[in-house]
């Protein structure tokens, strides 16, 4: 990436360091979280009212942020850097298009 | 929180991707005079961070698990406009890449996190900074998810898939993520007091930037 782009100041770095280590701990809380069940309030809701099979299935190349052929924690490890550069380079290709 | 396809009625569907629309558009006009070298980068690291930190499902045991969405923290750091844009960016990349969240629910879905979530967060935050500053993030964190949650209830309330049975959908929402809202606020509170400490000029209203960034006007 270009210091066009992202200019290489100290706090850019530090915040690069954070989002590698938020990349990292995203297997970690996966799998705590199969641990425990997951449900979240939205879940809950469709099912109280019987909606709980009109939800068609997710669609994605990276569906259930995980990689095909890629099982487990490598899978959620792989998809949370994807998708965290990803989110990086719109955003930031996004500012420099509106800056002009 | 993302709904995905086949909860909404076409018309719910549809009402949402004109609210988004709308204010998504005032954000990206009002957007360009604010970037720049240094909030640009900004734009860029804090979307990308709220969308790792989406991926952290919080276990809480009793089989329930939750994330930081993070509008608010967003719109505290970043503004309304530029929070907008950052939030856009992750919920659009979560619909198109990642199958969580519906492509036809993407309206709605940007209209309860990228658009009321930013903005109530932002309100909050401005109408009680007065009094506690790291208070102010917390209850800007938890008022604004419980506001976005209550929007999300109201909308699949008002589907055929869930028999407009929106005295049911509206309660379960909003106390479900009151009690998740808590662990929100607290996360976004702690690291707007970790960037306000570390980097006081990067936090909005602490530096010339102020002027830059208007009132909730979306």
């Amino acid at each position: 990436m270009s210091a066009r782009v992202l200019p290489t100041r100290p706090w850019v770095r530090r915040a690069l360091l954070c989002l590698l280590v938020l990349v990292l701990f995203a297997p970690v809380f996966g799998w705590a979280s199969g641990v425990v069940g997951y449900a979240e309030p939205l879940e809950n809701a469709a099912h109280a009212a019987g909606a709980s099979g009109a939800a068609s299935a997710p669609s994605g190349l990276l569906s259930g942020y995980g990689v095909a052929g890629l099982d487990g924690p490598v899978g959620t490890l792989a998809a949370a850097a994807l998708g965290t550069l990803l989110t990086l380079g719109v955003a930031l290709g996004a500012g420099r298009l509106l800056e002009r | 929180m993302h709904i995905p396809d086949g909860f909404l009625d076409p018309r719910v569907a549809g009402l949402f991707w004109l609210g988004s629309g709308v204010a998504i558009g005032l954000a990206v006009r009002r957007a360009r005079g604010e970037l720049g070298d240094e909030r640009t980068p900004l734009l860029g690291v804090v979307a990308a961070g709220i969308f790792a930190a989406q991926m952290l499902n919080w276990p809480i045991p009793g089989g329930t698990s939750a994330h930081f969405v993070g509008g608010a923290f967003a719109g505290i750091l970043l503004g309304p406009s530029l929070g907008v844009l950052a939030m856009t960016a992750v919920v659009t990349i979560q619909a198109f890449v990642f199958g969580d969240g519906g492509i036809v629910a993407l309206g709605a879905n940007l209209f309860a996190m990228a658009v009321v979530d930013v903005l109530v967060g932002y309100a909050l935050f401005r109408a009680c900074r007065g009094v506690h500053e790291t208070g102010a993030a917390a209850i800007a964190g938890w008022g604004a998810i419980t506001v976005s949650a209550l929007v999300v209830g109201l909308g699949v309330g008002f589907s055929s898939a869930f028999a407009y049975a929106v005295g049911t959908t509206v309660p379960i929402m909003v106390v479900g993520h009151a009690l998740l809202g808590l662990v929100e606020g607290a996360i976004t509170a702690a690291v707007y007091g970790y960037v306000a400490d570390a980097r006081p000029d990067l936090v909005l209203g602490r530096s010339a930037d102020e002027a830059a960034a208007p009132e909730v006007g979306a």
